[in-house]
Formats: structure tokens, C-alpha cells, sequence
């Protein structure tokens, strides 16, 4: 008798050649074969010339802006997206549902407006600017608002079915045990929400490192100080050295999918470690 | 530790969960509340517990009050129907739970908390599981580490909801066994919901049978379902045929004769039915078998009284079956051996 691969189990709906055929063909033609320009483009550089365009003083300088400030926002993010799901799952007041529309408008607004209206409220004369003891338009703060911005609906909307699904009787078992507010909350909630929130940030982190439209705004744009890479990346194509700028595509590319990959395993991690469900 | 409930009400929006409810429970009792859904006896454990509050009343734990103390400091064991397992813990660290969030002061050693639960462990004969997770482990099993946890602080009083409802039939009578002998044991007060008569009668000292968020009735299981004061608890504890009849010089007859004699509703049990193939008097019932279900010592018979258009269920010795030798389809003639009458305008004898 012939063997079948373990691929896959039983099922009783059919197709499995067909999907996975499709799937893979349909991931190479959108995802890999563009990627894969960027470094078919980039190889026709020298070597030295690669490391000189990868590693200029003011390309550096972005790539630490680009990674902080998404890192920095993702974290925000984090913390203020979950609470927001909370406060959208455990409690009904008026405007609810405005709320939670609201956070889906990150995502529908064209970037450039977002970063158009950001850079007015912020600036040293705006409306929250006049107010505010330090400066936030045209300074990293200002790129790390704006990325917090756009990334905002993804931890929400991760963390809230989450929580929608949590069964409130094992909170009263906590309390029933002698457990406090504080104790329930990071034992038992926390625990479950791990595995949503992190990929939450990991979504929001990796929209915020390809960010370009509503950070070029507020950030002013000043060599060393507040140039993100998508940035750098556009000035180069404009300049028409596009080799140049692929070069530092695929610096950015590598970097983010060795970050990605590492948040990933923290997923798979932690989703071993927390849900048993 | 004794439980004094005085005067408790409760209202959810226009609906009136618990009126006016008194019950005292002594020390080491283990009390059953039973009642059908949305009797209130759900929410009478959980203002207990202090899951939920009073809306009146008073509770009492011995001398002390505790209508207004948070649950957290009640000291009480809860086990829930479905479980409530921490899903990301281990089976130690579910049962451990309850000791590792006291304060420094009250909190056992490591060494201790690693002995009670091992201890604990032993006791619901789950050693070996430690340290799984609970969706390894099935319903029965769960809901021993859920007892296991809700002893592990030591609680003054148990209160258990639904704790077997959500398993099936043999797990649920081995579970019921254990608990009555946990219970003989250590001698918690406790206090288990279930809507389950059979549940009830068997495993509880004392019943309490709720019905629209009032106690009908409180008394031993012999006492409920030998003396039932009313026609719910008589329906709700066991099968019962309901003949319509009126009482005569304080004697119930059967029939509807259109008359202005007091009309009387005659409670009878299966098990009290008898059946003959002769009209002995007056008062039998002329009844077609339409379905006879053999297995067991005792045959069960569907009876339909062919004038009244109403299904009667009797019960019989295997023996009397065989001798009267009743077959499907037949017709025979019914009265009841042992009856209670109530009468519908006061429901009283």
C-alpha cells in the first residue's frame, strides 16, 4: 500500500494540493518576487559600495529613529490599547460605539492627513503645542506620536475578542481564593491576554517601521536628527540613485524580518506557556 | 460555622430573584438548595459567597455579620459548574493558588504550600497530574482540582453551584459519592445548588426546595418527598400523576362531576398506582397501556385515562408485572393506593 504524507490529517473537506499550491503561488508572486527585486537590485552594487550607502552617518542615524520611535509607540500602544479594549468590553456607557469606531479610523484615513492635522495640533503654536513645556512637532516625540497614532487599532482590536471571550467566573474564583484586584488582574487576566496583545504589538510595530506618510509631517525632516528610513529611502529615489535606496530597503527589510521572527517565537512561546485552552 | 440568612431579597432590573428568604444552616451541615431554573437558589449562594450583594437581609457566618464584607475576606470555598480552572496553570498551581496570594505574613512556606498540595492532591486521587493543565484533564477530573483548590484555604463554609451539572451520569453519581464522604470527613458546612431531585435526595442531610425566589420547603430528603406541604414540591421531587377529583365528607373522590362540591387535586406517586384487570370499585380509573418499559427491577407502564384524554405513569414489581401479564394496548383499570389531595384554593389539606 502506498503511504501518504503526514502533511496533513484527516479531513473531510478536500483540496489540500490545491490550497497549499495556490497559497504558495499566490504569497511568491505578492510578497516574494518584489522583495526579492530589492536584493536582486542591490547585488548588482559592489560590496563597498553597499556598506558606504548602508552605512552613511546620516543613514544610521535613521535607522535608530526609524526602530526606536516604532518601538517606543508600539509600547504605548500596548499599554493604552488594552486598556482601551478593556474599557470597551467590561463596561457599557454612553458613546460607546462612537468610541469604537473611532479607533478604527487610524486605519481609513489617508496617513498624510493624519500627519497634516498631528503636526498643526503639536506644533509650538498649536493647540495642545502652546501647552506643552517641551517641543513635539519636528522632534522624535512628535514621530513617536504619530506612529502611535496609526498603530493604535491593532492591539485594540487584537486584545478585545480576547476579552470578550474570558470566562469572568475564574476572576471571581481568584477572588473567592483570597486573591486581590491587583493579583487577579496580573495572574489571571494578564496571562490570557498575552499571546492577543503581543501580537498586537508586533502588528503595530511593523506598520509603524514602514510608516512614511503622516511622520514626514510632524517630523521635519532634519538630517541626523529627525529623518526616519522610509524617509532616507525617498530622498535617495529622488536623487534617481535607486541602487542606492535599495540598498537601504534591504538593510530595513532584513532587520525587520530578523525582529518580526524573534516576536514571533515570543508569540509561540508564550502561547505555549499561557494557553492550554 | 453556622450560616443565619435573615430577610434576603434580591431584584435584577423588574425581576424579583429572592423574596424575603430566612434560612438558618448549622455547623457541618449539607444543606441541597434545590429548585427549577430561575428559583433564585443560584443567586441565594452567590449573595452568600458575596458575589453578589443583597438588595436586604442580613448574613450571618456564626456571631458575625458579613453582608457588607468583600468576598476576598469571607474565606469561603466556591466551586463553580464549569470549572473556572486558571486554563494557563498547572493542576499544583491551580490548588496552590489560594496560598500563594496572601500576604507575606499569612503565606505558608514553599515547603508547606508543596506539602497541603500534594496533600490535597492525594485526597481528590490526582497526584499524578499535577502537572498537567486542565484541558488535559476531563470534567470529572477538573472538578476535583476545583475542590481541591477551594480547600486548599481551608474555608469555613463550601459552596458549591451546579458542581456536577456539567457531567454525565455516571461520573456525576461517583462524584456525589465522594463529596458526601469528603463531607462525613472533614465536616464543612456546606451548601450545594443543583436541580437535580435525585442529586439532592441523595447526597444532602437537609433540602431546601426553592421555587420563584421563595423557600417552599425545608426538611430531611424523607421529609420532602414523604410529606411535600405543597403541589410544587410534590411535582418537583419525583414523578407524580395528578387525578382531578372534589372532596366528599372530607373524602377525595375521582371524576368531574359538574357540580358545586369542592374541587380536590390527588397527588399520586408511580410507584402507588395500582393496576387491575377487574373494575374493583367505583372509583377506578379506565386507562389503555400504551408503552411498557421493562428493564430493571421495576417496570415502568404509560397508561393514557382514554375519557380525561391524560397520560398516567405507573410503576410495578416485576413479579405483579408478570402475573398480570399487561401487554401494550390493553385496557386496564387504575386507582391510586396512596394519594395526597390539595385543594386548589388554598393548597392546603
Amino acid at each position: 500500500m502506498m503511504r501518504k504524507t503526514k502533511w496533513k490529517k484527516h479531513s473531510i473537506l478536500p483540496g489540500f494540493g490545491l490550497s497549499v499550491g495556490f497559497t504558495t503561488l499566490y504569497v511568491s508572486l505578492l510578497v516574494l518576487l518584489p522583495l526579492a527585486m530589492i536584493f536582486v537590485n542591490t547585488a548588482s552594487m559592489s560590496w563597498s559600495g553597499f556598506w558606504a550607502a548602508v552605512t552613511e552617518p546620516r543613514v544610521i542615524a535613521s535607522y535608530r529613529l526609524s526602530f526606536g520611535a516604532s518601538f517606543a509607540a508600539a509600547c504605548i500602544n500596548v499599554v493604552f490599547g488594552v486598556l482601551i479594549a478593556w474599557v470597551l468590553v467590561r463596561y457599557s456607557f454612553p458613546g460607546k460605539r462612537v468610541i469604537d469606531g473611532l479607533v478604527d479610523l487610524p486605519f481609513a484615513l489617508p496617513t498624510a492627513v493624519a500627519g497634516i492635522a498631528l503636526t498643526t495640533l503639536y506644533t509650538e503654536t498649536g493647540w495642545v503645542g502652546q501647552f506643552l513645556p517641551f517641543k513635539v512637532a519636528f522632534t522624535p516625540i512628535g514621530i513617536t506620536i504619530a506612529l502611535t497614532f496609526i498603530g493604535l487599532p491593532f492591539v485594540v482590536r487584537m486584545v478585545q475578542p480576547v476579552l470578550q471571550n474570558f470566562d469572568q467566573e475564574t476572576e471571581e474564583a481568584s477572588a473567592i481564593l483570597g486573591a486581590g484586584r491587583m493579583q487577579t488582574f496580573f495572574k489571571v487576566i494578564v496571562p490570557e491576554i498575552i499571546p492577543a496583545a503581543l501580537t498586537g504589538f508586533a502588528l503595530a510595530f511593523a506598520r509603524a517601521l514602514g510608516e512614511y506618510g503622516s511622520v514626514v509631517f510632524i517630523a521635519g525632516n532634519m538630517p541626523m536628527k529627525t529623518e526616519i528610513t522610509p524617509l532616507m529611502i525617498m530622498t535617495k529615489l529622488e536623487q534617481y540613485d535607486y541602487e542606492g535606496a535599495t540598498a537601504i530597503a534591504a538593510v530595513m527589510l532584513v532587520i525587520s524580518f530578523v525582529l518580526l521572527l524573534f516576536i514571533n517565537g515570543l508569540q509561540w512561546w508564550t502561547n505555549r506557556k499561557y494557553s492550554h485552552s | 460555622m453556622s450560616i443565619q440568612i435573615k430577610g434576603v431579597s434580591k431584584t435584577f432590573g423588574s425581576f424579583e430573584a429572592l423574596k424575603n428568604i430566612n434560612l438558618d444552616i448549622q455547623t457541618g451541615e449539607l444543606v441541597a438548595l434545590l429548585g427549577p431554573s430561575g428559583s433564585g437558589k443560584t443567586s441565594l449562594l452567590r449573595i452568600i459567597a458575596g458575589l453578589e450583594e443583597a438588595d436586604d437581609g442580613v448574613i450571618f457566618f456564626g456571631n458575625e455579620e458579613i453582608t457588607h464584607i468583600r468576598t476576598t475576606e469571607r474565606k469561603v470555598g466556591f466551586v463553580f459548574q464549569h470549572y473556572a480552572l486558571f486554563k494557563h496553570m498547572t493542576v499544583f498551581d491551580n490548588v496552590a493558588y489560594g496560598l500563594r496570594v496572601r500576604s507575606k505574613r499569612e503565606r505558608p512556606s514553599k515547603k508547606d504550600i508543596k506539602k497541603k498540595v500534594t496533600e490535597l492532591l492525594s485526597l481528590v486521587k490526582l497526584e499524578a497530574f499535577a502537572d498537567r493543565y486542565p484541558a488535559q484533564l476531563s470534567g470529572g477530573q477538573r472538578q476535583r482540582v476545583a475542590l481541591a483548590r477551594a480547600l486548599a484555604v481551608e474555608p469555613k463554609v463550601l459552596l458549591l453551584d451546579e458542581p456536577f451539572g456539567a457531567l454525565d451520569a455516571k461520573v456525576r453519581k461517583e462524584l456525589r459519592r465522594w463529596l458526601r464522604r469528603l463531607h462525613d470527613e472533614f465536616h464543612i458546612t456546606s451548601i450545594f445548588v443543583t436541580h437535580d431531585q435525585e442529586e439532592a435526595l441523595d447526597v444532602a442531610n437537609r433540602i431546601v426546595v426553592m421555587n420563584e425566589g421563595r423557600i417552599e420547603q425545608i426538611g430531611s430528603p424523607e421529609e420532602v418527598y414523604e410529606q411535600p406541604n405543597s403541589p410544587f414540591v410534590y411535582d418537583f421531587l419525583g414523578n407524580v400523576n395528578v387525578f382531578h377529583g372534589r372532596l366528599e365528607d372530607g373524602q377525595w373522590r375521582n371524576g368531574n362531576q359538574a357540580d358545586t362540591e369542592q374541587q380536590a387535586l390527588a397527588y399520586v406517586r408511580p410507584h402507588d398506582i395500582v393496576i387491575e384487570r377487574e373494575k374493583p370499585t367505583e372509583d377506578a380509573v379506565e386507562a389503555k397501556v400504551i408503552h411498557v418499559h421493562a428493564v430493571g427491577r421495576t417496570v415502568h407502564i404509560e397508561l393514557k385515562e382514554e375519557k380525561a384524554e391524560r397520560f398516567l405513569e405507573a410503576e410495578l414489581p416485576k413479579e405483579q408485572y408478570r402475573e398480570l401479564n399487561i401487554q401494550t394496548g390493553e385496557t386496564v383499570f387504575v386507582r391510586p393506593n396512596q394519594l395526597k389531595v390539595f385543594v386548589p384554593a388554598d393548597f392546603s389539606i
